[in-house]
């Protein structure tokens, strides 16, 4: 058992419409890995299979275990936080530790008063007393003093400011992380969780567009910016896309063709994720 | 069962007004009713004459008699607590698997370890047992604020409270009666306790109309073709509905007989079982085969509201 997720054939249907179709994912423990994909591209779908939210079809194994039919059990090691504010909003903050407690076999009040300690968020306070950013702050609490495996996130800092933002990502890496844990995580804003991501996962109408460690993606994706007169050169190294930047500059996007060849087309770099997601949602794949 | 009890008091957590204040209210309401009855008649009666007229036909009666008095009108102060208590149930179950998935807390509570056998349990042990036992502990002590308000006037009107009233009370018995007659209910309740758990699991809006609409129109169509095939409105799933309430172990309805008035189980218009108030009649109603048959209904709904809650997420 090396992988914390293994999935083959994960496959979803809901009537005619196929959420998730037929993919396969490997997660090793201790990575950090982004699922990014267009709305109703089947992230949401995907992580409730996971979780033993919803039932599938095909094969799927996390932590060992069969989330369909083992989902209590398998909840001792996964943590998860789906968007804002799931928190029943009739819950005082000291009621919520005490049933995570006794229902939790690896939560550590302690460590939760202490990362508590880090915010707003008062004892006597009632869920909907307060603001979604602090509920989020409440929620990481929550899951971080608990000892498992996995962290499954999705899309958990939806509807908060650039402040709440920042705070929840230095948080998660603060008190979550340690070499033992595993993240899967699923938001919009690519750019803010770049540089935490070890693994990326691109999905696209229910299927994986791309699947690789940060690493590879760094040495096998350049953006170039084609010098006018270079484009039909460019155009022959076979681009998965091409688009128009500031200035009506041409940029291309390669996959796999050595940065030597490249540099001579124009200027060349290292794509941020964001471009890249556009380009393979937009392009072919690659 | 650490896990169980800890579900349990979330249950009462969510649920405070209804399982502890409702209790309380109506407690207050007969205690205020007691104060105000014992202050008209002083008013009208400064020199507390009528009381004292009472009392002394009181202290003609036989203390057997004065015994039987109080027992019997101790059960039947039990009747309002346990009308109210069956719609805190009612709606209760109508959103106990229902609420956390309007609101999407059901994807906490979800990434908890607790199984949705565990969570379902919970809920219907909340029901069966824990809003019964607030509803009791309240009227018991309803029983005793009345009791010492009473003494009082007894003594303020120069009568002895301890050999008119309190030697020839018996609160245990009427306790120990209307708590087993509560928890009998419980569990002759379970059919339809099973019914608004599964229509809980499952409604997509509005589950108090999914709990009530299926019944009511298969009775009627069940009448219609009774009624086109003979004539007579017998044998559909309301009288079956109407049947079970009247035969239920709970206190609730009097019964005049040859040795006199005093409370029922049920309401005695069946001859299915014997409505007085006994143990005996309690157990006769919990080994019958309408229990057994019940109790199989009752399986079907909870298994499939389980298949439902597994399966749920938020609505």
């Amino acid at each position: 058992m090396s992988s914390i997720i293994s999935a083959r054939g994960l496959t979803k249907r809901y009537g005619r419409t196929v959420a998730v179709d037929n993919i396969d994912i490997d997660i090793p423990s201790g990575r950090i890995v982004g699922l990014i994909g267009p709305n109703g591209a089947g992230k949401t779908t995907a992580l409730k299979a996971i979780l033993g939210l919803a039932t599938y079809d095909g094969e799927l194994s996390v932590l060992g275990k069969n989330p369909s039919t083992q989902r209590a059990a398998l909840m001792e090691e996964v943590c998860f936080i789906a968007d804002v504010a799931v928190l029943p909003r009739w819950i005082r903050v000291h009621q919520l530790i005490e049933v995570t407690e006794k229902l939790h076999p690896g939560f550590s009040r302690e460590r939760c008063m202490k990362y508590l300690g880090k915010t707003k968020v008062r004892l006597d306070h009632k869920v909907k007393q307060l603001s979604k950013g602090m509920v989020t702050l409440l929620h990481l609490a929550i899951v971080s003093a608990i000892d498992a495996k996995l962290l499954v996130l999705d899309e958990p800092t939806l509807g908060l400011d650039i402040i709440h933002r920042k705070d929840f990502h230095t948080r998660l890496l603060d008190d979550y992380l340690d070499e033992d844990r595993t993240i899967l995580i699923t938001t919009h804003q690519v750019e803010e969780v770049e540089h935490i991501l070890t693994d990326l996962i691109f999905i696209k109408d229910g299927r994986i567009a791309l699947e690789s460690t940060m690493e590879d993606v760094q040495e096998r994706f350049y953006a170039v910016e084609v010098e006018p007169d270079k484009i039909s050169e460019a155009r022959r190294l076979a681009p998965f896309y091409e688009t128009r930047v500031r200035g009506g500059q041409h940029q291309f996007m390669y996959d796999g063709v050595d940065r030597d060849t490249l540099q001579n087309l124009g200027d060349t770099h290292i794509p941020r994720v964001a471009d890249l997601f556009v380009a393979i949602m937009n392009g072919g794949e690659s | 069962m650490n896990s169980l009890l800890a579900l349990i008091k979330r249950e009462f957590w969510e649920n405070k007004g209804a399982i502890r204040t409702t209790p309380l209210v109506i407690g207050a309401f007969h205690v205020a009713g007691i104060l105000m009855a014992v202050f008209t008649m002083s008013h009208f009666d400064a020199d507390g004459y009528t009381t004292k007229m009472a009392i002394a036909e009181l202290g003609k009666m036989s203390p057997e008699m004065r015994s039987e008095i109080l027992y019997q009108g101790g059960l039947a102060s039990s009747a309002f607590f346990a009308v109210v208590m069956s719609f805190v149930v009612f709606f209760y179950l109508l959103g106990a698997l229902y609420d956390d998935r309007k609101d999407r807390s059901i994807l906490f509570w979800k990434s908890l370890p607790a199984s949705d056998t565990l969570t379902i349990a919970s809920k219907l042990l909340t029901a069966m047992v824990l809003i019964p036992l607030a509803f009791l502990a309240v009227f018991i002590l309803t029983h005793i604020v009345t009791a010492i308000i009473i003494s009082i006037t007894i003594a303020l009107s120069d009568g002895n409270p301890w050999t008119l009233f309190i030697a020839e009370s018996s609160p245990l018995k009427v306790w120990s009666m209307v708590a087993a007659s509560w928890l009998a209910t419980s569990i002759w309740s379970l059919p339809m306790f099973g019914w608004l758990l599964l229509v809980s699991s499952f409604a997509p809006r509005v589950p108090l109309l999914f709990a009530t609409l299926p019944p009511l129109i298969l009775t009627v169509l069940q009448g219609w073709i009774e009624f086109l095939q003979s004539f007579s409105l017998q044998g559909n799933l309301g009288s079956l509905i109407k049947d079970w309430f009247f035969n239920a172990p709970v206190i609730i309805s009097a019964e005049i007989s040859e040795e006199g008035a005093g409370p029922a189980l049920g309401v005695p218009l069946t001859g299915d079982f014997d409505h007085a108030v006994t143990i005996a009649n309690m157990l006769d109603r919990l080994f019958s085969m309408q229990m057994l048959a019940g109790l199989g209904v009752a399986a079907v709904f909870l298994v499939a509201a389980h298949w439902f809650r597994r399966r749920a997420t938020e609505s």
